[in-house]
C-alpha cells in the first residue's frame, strides 16, 4: 500500500511540470526597474514592460507590493506644457502585444515604502490579470533605467 | 615724374581701404557676432529681468532675485511627492551637469528645484531630495504668495489635485525648465524630453552668444 502511495506521489510529481507547462505564464515581464528616491520620500516610480504571451487580450486589473504601503498604476502626461499625473484604473495588453511602462508615461505609482530602498536592493511586486493570472516579479532599485 | 607723385598716394589709398576692412569688421563683429545659435531650446529673443521675489532655499539662505547674479542658473519647478516627472527632469540635469563637466573651464551653472508644494515639502525632504540628485543642486520653496512672485511672471503654472481619501494629491505643474543669465535675467527655456547632452551644448552655445568667454 504505502509503495503505491509513492509511486502516485511520483507520478504526479512527474506529471506537475507538464501541467505548468500546459497553463504557462500569460505575461513576460522586462526591463523592470523602480527609480531610487532620496531618502524619506513618500513616493517612488516602477517601471517595466509586459509582453502578453497568449492569444486573448489581457488586462491589468490590479498591483501589489509588500514593500509598500500601496501601490496604483498612474500616468504622466504634459499638456499645453503642463506636467500632469492621472491615475489608471487598470491597463489593456492586446493579445501577443506589449505595453512600456516609462518615465513621462505609464509608470507604477509606489506608495510608502515599507523600508529606505537604495540601488541594489529589490521590491516583490505581484501584478494581477483579468485571466485571474498572477505574476510575482522582484523589481531591481536603481538609479538609471536599464540598458535596453 | 608723374609717376612718383602717385605712388604714395596709391600706397596711403590702399593702407585706407585695409584699415577700413579691419575697422569694419571689428566693430560688425562686437555688434553682431557671434550669431545666434541654433538650439534644442527655446532661446528668447531678448532676456527678460526676473521679478523681485522671496524665498527660503535648502541651504538656510533667502533665495532672491539676488541669489540668481553673477552665475547662470537653471530653475525647474516641482515637488518631492512626485515620482515620475520631476527625478526624471532632476537626473537629467544632474546627467547635463557631468556633461558639462567635461567643458572643465566653462562657467558651471548653479541648478535650483523651487518646489510648488510647501504644504508638504518641508525644508530637510526638499534638501534631501535636491542632494540626491547632485551634490550641488539647490532646494527652494515659500509660501504660496512668495512662490507666485516668481512663478507668475516665468509663466510657471501649478496647481493642485482633489485629494484620495487617504489625503494623497499630485500636483499639474509647468515641465519646462528656466535658464537665468550672471545677470538674473531669463533667457531661455527648455521644454521635455530633456537630453542631458543636448543640453550641455545648448548652454555652452547661449553663453558664448552672450559674449561668455573661458
Amino acid at each position: 500500500m504505502k509503495r503505491y502511495r509513492l509511486l502516485l506521489l511520483l507520478m504526479i510529481a512527474a506529471l506537475l511540470p507538464l501541467a505548468n507547462a500546459a497553463s504557462g505564464p500569460s505575461v513576460r515581464a522586462s526591463l523592470v526597474w523602480i527609480r531610487q528616491a532620496p531618502p524619506g520620500v513618500a513616493v517612488l516610480a516602477g517601471y517595466f514592460t509586459l509582453q502578453n504571451l497568449t492569444d486573448t487580450p489581457l488586462t491589468l486589473t490590479a498591483v501589489e507590493s509588500r514593500d509598500f504601503g500601496s501601490v496604483e498604476i498612474h500616468r504622466s502626461f504634459v499638456k499645453d506644457g503642463v506636467e500632469e499625473m492621472e491615475p489608471v484604473p487598470s491597463i489593456a495588453i492586446p493579445a501577443h502585444g506589449s505595453i512600456e511602462f516609462k518615465p513621462g508615461s505609464y509608470h507604477l505609482m509606489m506608495m510608502q515604502p515599507k523600508k529606505n530602498l537604495f540601488a541594489g536592493d529589490m521590491a516583490e511586486v505581484t501584478l494581477t490579470f483579468s485571466d485571474g493570472s498572477q505574476l510575482a516579479i522582484l523589481a531591481p532599485v536603481r538609479h538609471d533605467p536599464p540598458a535596453h | 615724374m608723374k609717376f612718383k607723385t602717385v605712388l604714395p598716394f596709391a600706397g596711403l589709398f590702399v593702407l585706407a581701404i585695409a584699415a577700413g576692412i579691419v575697422t569694419g569688421r571689428l566693430v560688425f563683429q562686437s555688434r553682431h557676432a557671434p550669431s545666434r545659435p541654433q538650439t534644442a531650446a527655446l532661446l528668447l529673443h531678448d532676456a527678460r529681468p526676473l521679478p523681485e521675489f522671496t524665498l527660503t532655499s535648502t541651504d538656510d539662505k533667502p533665495f532672491t532675485k539676488q541669489s540668481l547674479t553673477g552665475h547662470w542658473s537653471f530653475l525647474y519647478f516641482g515637488y518631492t511627492h512626485c515620482p515620475d516627472a520631476c527625478p526624471t527632469t532632476l537626473s537629467a540635469l544632474d546627467h547635463m551637469m557631468a556633461s558639462l563637466a567635461k567643458a572643465a573651464k566653462a562657467p558651471k551653472p548653479a541648478v535650483y528645484f523651487v518646489s510648488v508644494d510647501p504644504k508638504r515639502d518641508d525644508p530637510t525632504l526638499l534638501r534631501n531630495y535636491a542632494l540626491y540628485f547632485n551634490p550641488d543642486f539647490v532646494g527652494a520653496t515659500g509660501s504660496l504668495d512668495a512662490l507666485r512672485a516668481l512663478t507668475g511672471p516665468l509663466g510657471v503654472e501649478f496647481s493642485y489635485t482633489p485629494a484620495s481619501q487617504q489625503g494623497n494629491y499630485s500636483v499639474n505643474h509647468s515641465s519646462f525648465v528656466v535658464l537665468v543669465d550672471k545677470q538674473g535675467e531669463e533667457v531661455a527655456v527648455f521644454d521635455p524630453p530633456l537630453d542631458p547632452r543636448r543640453m550641455s551644448s545648448d548652454y555652452l552655445n547661449i553663453l558664448k552668444y552672450y559674449g561668455e568667454t573661458w
